[in-house]
């Protein structure tokens, strides 16, 4: 039928590569400076997806009045499992090894 | 399990996480919108395009306030997370959609009825 998915082992699109992290953890840049980190249990193909044990950062900038300097403050949250809706996303890669 | 009545959100929904969205309907869950403001509400329903219907709504705004209103709908786009109830089991709620999506499109039998998706005539 018209609507069975066929699941392959290469990658042919760029799809194919978040099929590849599936239960692994990434990381996901969304827009207005926010940054997710969980484990990707299910995607679809608007790149709405399915978090788990996500961590959210929230990224501020203020300017210092006095010396006009830029100060960046993230804020960081939790969240159990989380459904992220597609256009939201900007990118995902493999979590970020800091330091 | 009620299912859209139109077959192209019927299979718009079958072809993306929404499906699982639908099969939250009943359950109590806090919608983050777009604007930063939430709503915690019981789900009412959730049709192909993402739009939410909550009951019994817990609405806090971008400035923190809090209001409280007995129904809400959110538009598709607003939306920017769903939290999802420790108790939903996710695999098998989307199983559940797809199958009542299949019962509604395999009703009547094989040769009875108009067809979703017709075989082609030699």
């Amino acid at each position: 039928s018209a609507f069975q998915q066929q699941t392959t082992n290469t990658v042919e699109e760029p799809l194919d590569l978040i099929r590849l992290s599936l239960d692994e953890r990434i990381y996901v840049k969304m827009r207005n400076d926010r940054e997710l980190r969980g484990r990707l249990h299910a995607y679809d193909q608007h790149l709405n997806m399915i978090l788990g044990d996500v961590e959210e950062t929230v990224t501020t900038i203020e300017i210092d009045e006095e010396t006009y300097e830029e100060i960046y403050k993230s804020t960081k949250r939790n969240i159990p499992m989380l459904f992220v809706r597609g256009d939201g996303v900007v990118l995902v890669a493999p979590p970020l090894r800091v330091g | 399990m009620e299912v859209s009545h139109s077959v192209k959100e019927r299979t718009i929904a079958e072809n993306s996480l929404v499906i699982l969205l639908q099969g939250l309907r009943d359950h109590v869950t806090t919608v983050e919108l777009r604007d930063e403001s939430t709503a915690s509400g019981r789900v009412t329903n959730v049709d192909a395009f993402m739009n939410v219907r909550l009951a019994e709504v817990t609405f806090t705004d971008r400035q923190g306030t809090v209001c409280h209103l007995d129904e809400l709908f959110v538009t598709g786009r607003n939306v920017r997370y769903v939290h999802i109830p420790d108790d939903v089991d996710i695999r098998a709620t989307i199983e559940q959609q797809l199958q009542a999506i299949h019962r509604v499109r395999y009703f009547g039998g094989r040769d009875k009825g108009r067809k979703e998706f017709p075989r082609a005539k030699h």
